[in-house]
C-alpha cells in the first residue's frame, strides 16, 4: 500500500509537463529570424506555424502566419496559434514574454544569438528539441568553423568601419557579429578596439582612422543620405564613394547564411581591393 | 576686468575645442589638418553659437515668465522638435536636412499652440499659462513621438533619440553659417528689449507705469527666445542646462540689469557648451559622450552650490 | 490740470454693474489729492482709468489735455510717476539700482545711462530721505523704508505728478505718518501734484487738500476735507456710527463700538 502510494507521488512528482515532453514539438512559433531560418536549415521548417513579421527567409516562411513584429511579442497572437514549443531571442522584453507564456502553459526556449559563436549551440539546441539531431549536428559544425583559429587566415587586407547612425556617429565595435564578419572575411575594424557591440564616436575619430571601407546595413543600391553632408566627407571613404551597402536580409544578423555572408563580403573586399580604382561592381559606387 | 575675464574665458574654450580631440593632431599640424579646419573648428563655432543662444534665450524667458527655474525648452520646443523628427525618419524622408528641418518645423508648430494657449485668458499674454503650456504641449508631442517609435521599425527610430539627447557631431561650416544668419535676428530683439526686461521683474503693472510697453515686450521676447531655442534644437537637438545655469551664473557677477547680463549669458554660455562639447569628446575617447549629459553632469552642480549662494544672498 | 477725468464711467468686462460712474477730479501742480471709500467702491479702477490703463466707456480721462490712453507708454511716465498698490520683486537689488529704473522713460533705447541720471537718482533718493539706504540689499529694508524707496524710484523719473494706490497700507503708525509728511513735502516743496488712494480716512483729512469720497463706483462727495468728511456722509457711506473731532483744523473721525442697543 504504502510502496504504491509512493510510486503514485514520484510518477506525478516526475512527470512536470514543462520538464519533459514526450511528445516532439509539432507546433512551433519561431519569434527571431535567424531561429526561423534555422529551422527551416535543419528541416523542422514544416513544424512552424507562426513567425514575425521579419522573417522573410527562406521564402516559403512567408507563407507561415505572422504574429506581430515580436518587439515584444504579442502573447495573444503567439498563444492564438496553439504552439507547443515557442523559440525567442534571449534579452529584456522577451524573458518577460516567456514567462506570461509559460505562465499559460506554452513551453518556452530563450536562446542566446549574439555572435557567431552562438550559432553552434542554437542550432544543436532546436535540433535536440525536434529529434533532428543529425542534421542540426552538420549544420552546426558548418557554423562553428565559421569562427574557429584558422591557422591559414591572412592578415586582413582592408579596413572597414561599419556606421549604423550618422548623427550622432554609431560605429560597430569587437563585440559585434558584423565585426566578426568582417575579421572573418578579412577586413579589419578600426574599431576593434571598442569592446561594447555599438558606441558613439566623434566624427574626427572616423576620420583618422581612415577606413579604407564604410560599411552601412542597407537594402539600397545608392550610398546612404549621410554621405552628402558636408561634415562627412571629410571621411576619405565617404569621399571617394567607398560603401559597402549590405543587405539587412544576409548581413543583418547572425544565421545560417553567415558563411554566404561573409564570402560575398570576401569576394567584394578582394575584387574592391586597394589600387583598384575602376571598378563599379554591385552595390559599390564611386564617384 | 570681469569682461576682460569672461573673453579669455570664450577664447580659451574656442581654442581647447580646436586643439583638443580623440583624433591626435600635433600642434605643429593644426593649421594644415583638414580634421581641425572640417570638422572641429566648424563644431567649436557652432557650440559656441548654439551655447550662446540658449544662454541668452534662458536668461530673458526667467526674466518673462518671472520664474528663476526657467529653461529654454521648458516651452514645449523639445517635444515639438522630436516629434518632427521622428515623424521625418518614420516617413523616411530623404536628404541630409531633412532631420533639422522638420525638427524646426515641429518646434515651430509647438511654438504656436503654446502661444495660442497663453493668450487663452485675451489679447494678453499670461507667462504663467506659457510655462503650464509649454509642459503640456511638451508631454503631449512626447507622447505621441513614443507612441510613432512603438509602431513603426524600431532600430532606426531608437537612434532618433540620441540625436534628440544633444549633439553637434552634424556640425559644419553649412550649419555655422546659417545659425550665424539666423541668430543675430533674434539676439538684436532680444538685446533691444533690455532695459523692458528689467521693468519685467517688477511686475507688469509695475512695468507700465515705468513706460514699458508690456504687451509688445512679452511676445516679442518670448517669439525671439523660442526661435533661438527651435533653431538650436534643430541643429544640436535637446542641450540642458545650458539656458537654466548659465543666466543664474551670470546675474552673480554681472547683476540683474539685462544690459550686462544678457551679452554675458551668451559668451558664458557659448564658452560652457564649447568646454562640454570638448569633454563630451576627449573624456572616454574614441567613444562620445551625449553633450546633453556633459552639460547635466556640469550643471548640476554648479546649480547645487548657486542654490546655496541663494538661500545665503 | 495735468490729470483730469470727466464724468467718467466704466464697467468690468461680465461685470453686472458699473465699476466707476460720472467720477469727475482734476489734479493740478502743487495740490495734493486723495480718493477715499469703501472697498469696491471704485477707487483703484479710477486710478487705472486716470492713468489710460482702462478707456472709459462714457466721459474723458485726460492727462495734460490728451487722452489717457492714448499717451505712448514712454512718454507718459515723464509725466506721472505711480507707486502701485502691490510690487512682486522677482530679483534682489539695491536701492539704488531699483530707483535708476525710475529714470528709464528717460533713457533711449540704447543710450547708456547718463550724469543727469544718476544726479535725478540722489536727488529722489534724498527727498525721500532714504539717501542712507542707496547700497543696502532692498529685502533688508522695513516696510516704511522699503516704500520710501519705491516713491523714490518714482520721483526719479521726475513726473508732473504722482500716483499713489493705497501707500500706507501695512504700516506702522511712524511710517505712515512720515510717508504722508514725505508726500505733502513734496507738494509744497517741489509742486509736485498727488493724487492718493487711502483708506486712513483720517490722514487724507489732515494731510490732503481735496477729497473725493467714492461709493459703488459713484461719487458721493468732493472737496475740501471739511466738507466732505461730515459724520452723516461717513456714517452713511460707511455703515459705521463715528464722533468728529477737529484736530489743526482738519476733521478726524473716530469709530464708536457698538453695542446691542446701539444696534437696535
Amino acid at each position: 500500500m504504502l510502496r504504491r502510494l509512493l510510486f503514485a507521488v514520484l510518477l506525478v512528482v516526475g512527470c512536470r509537463p514543462s520538464d519533459r515532453p514526450t511528445v516532439r514539438p509539432s507546433r512551433i512559433v519561431s519569434l527571431l529570424p535567424s531561429f526561423t531560418e534555422l529551422l527551416f536549415a535543419i528541416g523542422a521548417g514544416d513544424r512552424v506555424v507562426g513567425r514575425t513579421q521579419w522573417c522573410d527567409y527562406p521564402p516559403a516562411a512567408l507563407s507561415i502566419p505572422s504574429v506581430g513584429d515580436g518587439l515584444p511579442p504579442n502573447i495573444e497572437a503567439v498563444a492564438a496559434r496553439k504552439p507547443d514549443l515557442v523559440v525567442l531571442y534571449n534579452a529584456g522584453p522577451n524573458v518577460t514574454a516567456a514567462k506570461q507564456l509559460e505562465r499559460i502553459g506554452i513551453r518556452t526556449v530563450l536562446l542566446d544569438l549574439n555572435r557567431l559563436e552562438d550559432l553552434g549551440p542554437a542550432a544543436r539546441t532546436l535540433g535536440r528539441l525536434t529529434g533532428l539531431e543529425q542534421q542540426a549536428e552538420s549544420l552546426a559544425r558548418a557554423m562553428d568553423s565559421l569562427t574557429s583559429t584558422n591557422l591559414h587566415q591572412p592578415p586582413p587586407t582592408s579596413t572597414v568601419a561599419f556606421i549604423v547612425w550618422d548623427n550622432p556617429p554609431i560605429i560597430i565595435g569587437h563585440g559585434s557579429y558584423l565585426d566578426q564578419l568582417a575579421t572573418q572575411a578579412g577586413a579589419r575594424n578600426v574599431f576593434g578596439d571598442v569592446t561594447a557591440p555599438s558606441a558613439q564616436v566623434s566624427l574626427e575619430t572616423i576620420v583618422a582612422r581612415d577606413p579604407q571601407w564604410i560599411a552601412v546595413l542597407s537594402d539600397s543600391a545608392v550610398p546612404p543620405a549621410f554621405a552628402k553632408r558636408r561634415e562627412w566627407r571629410a571621411v576619405r571613404a565617404v569621399r571617394e564613394g567607398h560603401f559597402l551597402l549590405l543587405p539587412g536580409s544576409l548581413f543583418g544578423r547572425p544565421g545560417p547564411r553567415s558563411g554566404q555572408a561573409i564570402q560575398q563580403l570576401r569576394m567584394r573586399l578582394q575584387r574592391d581591393g586597394v589600387g583598384a580604382q575602376h571598378a563599379a561592381p554591385l552595390h559599390q559606387t564611386s564617384r | 576686468m570681469k569682461w576682460t575675464l569672461l573673453a579669455v574665458l570664450a577664447v580659451v574654450a574656442l581654442v581647447l575645442s580646436v586643439v583638443l580631440g580623440p583624433a591626435a593632431v600635433p600642434l605643429g599640424e593644426l593649421l594644415r589638418s583638414d580634421i581641425v579646419w572640417n570638422l572641429r573648428a566648424p563644431r567649436a563655432l557652432l557650440a559656441f553659437l548654439v551655447g550662446g543662444s540658449l544662454g541668452v534665450a534662458g536668461a530673458a524667458l526667467q526674466a518673462l515668465v518671472r520664474n528663476p527655474l526657467a529653461d529654454p525648452f521648458l516651452l514645449g520646443l523639445s517635444g515639438g522638435a522630436g516629434l518632427g523628427a521622428v515623424l521625418a525618419i518614420a516617413l523616411h524622408l530623404s536628404g541630409p536636412w531633412a532631420l533639422p528641418i522638420a525638427a524646426f518645423i515641429g518646434a515651430l508648430a509647438a511654438l504656436g499652440l503654446v502661444y495660442r494657449l497663453g493668450l487663452i485668458g485675451g489679447a494678453s499674454l499670461d507667462p504663467r499659462i506659457l510655462l503650464l503650456g509649454g509642459v503640456a504641449i511638451g508631454a503631449f508631442a512626447a507622447a505621441i513621438t513614443t507612441a510613432i517609435v512603438s509602431l513603426a521599425d524600431a532600430a532606426e527610430l531608437r537612434n532618433a533619440f540620441l540625436w534628440l539627447w544633444g549633439g553637434l557631431s552634424g556640425a559644419s561650416w553649412d550649419s555655422v553659417l546659417l545659425v550665424a544668419l539666423y541668430a543675430p535676428i533674434p539676439l538684436v530683439v532680444l538685446m533691444a528689449a533690455s532695459r523692458p526686461l528689467d521693468l519685467l521683474a517688477l511686475g507688469e503693472e509695475s512695468a507700465t507705469y515705468l513706460g514699458a510697453d508690456v504687451e509688445r515686450v512679452k511676445r516679442r521676447v518670448y517669439l525671439a527666445a523660442s526661435l533661438l531655442t527651435a533653431a538650436a534644437v534643430a541643429v544640436s537637438g535637446v542641450i540642458g542646462f545650458v539656458g537654466l545655469v548659465v543666466p543664474h551664473i551670470a546675474r552673480l557677477t554681472w547683476g540683474h540689469r539685462h544690459r550686462s547680463l544678457l551679452p554675458a549669458a551668451f559668451l558664458g554660455g557659448g564658452a560652457l557648451l564649447a568646454f562640454a562639447d570638448t569633454l563630451a569628446r576627449t573624456v572616454v575617447a574614441p567613444r562620445e559622450l551625449p553633450v546633453g549629459v556633459v552639460t547635466a553632469l556640469i550643471g548640476v552642480p554648479v546649480f547645487a552650490l548657486l542654490l546655496r549662494r541663494w538661500t545665503i544672498a | 490740470m495735468i490729470l483730469q477725468l470727466q464724468d467718467a464711467r466704466y464697467r468690468y468686462p461680465g461685470a453686472s454693474g458699473d465699476a466707476l460712474n460720472a467720477v469727475s477730479i482734476s489734479v493740478g501742480p502743487g495740490q495734493f489729492h486723495a480718493v477715499l471709500g469703501p472697498n469696491g467702491s471704485g477707487k483703484t479702477t479710477l486710478v487705472r482709468v486716470a492713468l489710460g490703463a482702462l478707456i472709459p466707456a462714457a466721459g474723458t480721462a485726460q492727462v495734460d489735455g490728451r487722452a489717457a490712453h492714448l499717451w505712448p507708454r514712454q512718454e507718459l511716465a515723464r509725466v506721472l510717476g505711480v507707486v502701485p498698490q502691490r510690487e512682486d520683486n522677482l530679483f534682489p537689488q539695491r536701492v539704488r539700482e531699483t530707483v535708476l529704473l525710475g529714470r528709464y522713460p528717460h533713457l533711449s533705447l540704447w543710450g547708456r545711462e547718463r550724469a543727469e541720471d544718476h544726479d535725478a537718482v540722489d536727488r529722489a533718493l534724498r527727498s525721500c530721505d532714504v539717501a542712507h539706504l542707496a547700497d543696502r540689499w532692498l529685502w533688508t529694508l522695513s516696510g516704511g523704508e522699503y516704500q520710501r524707496v519705491r516713491v523714490a524710484r518714482a520721483l526719479a523719473q521726475e513726473p508732473k505728478l504722482l500716483v499713489l494706490d493705497e501707500p500706507g497700507m501695512s504700516l506702522d503708525l511712524k511710517h505712515e505718518m512720515g510717508l504722508f509728511e514725505l508726500v505733502l513735502g513734496l507738494v509744497r516743496g517741489q509742486g509736485l501734484g498727488v493724487l492718493m488712494i487711502t483708506h486712513d480716512l483720517n490722514l487724507a483729512a489732515r494731510f490732503a487738500d481735496s477729497l473725493l469720497l467714492l461709493e459703488g463706483g459713484r461719487p458721493v462727495a468732493a472737496g475740501a476735507p471739511n466738507d466732505v468728511l461730515t459724520q452723516q456722509i461717513v456714517e452713511t457711506v460707511f455703515s459705521w456710527p463715528v464722533a468728529m473731532q477737529t484736530v489743526d483744523g482738519r476733521p478726524q473721525m473716530i469709530p464708536l463700538r457698538q453695542t446691542k442697543e446701539s444696534r437696535a
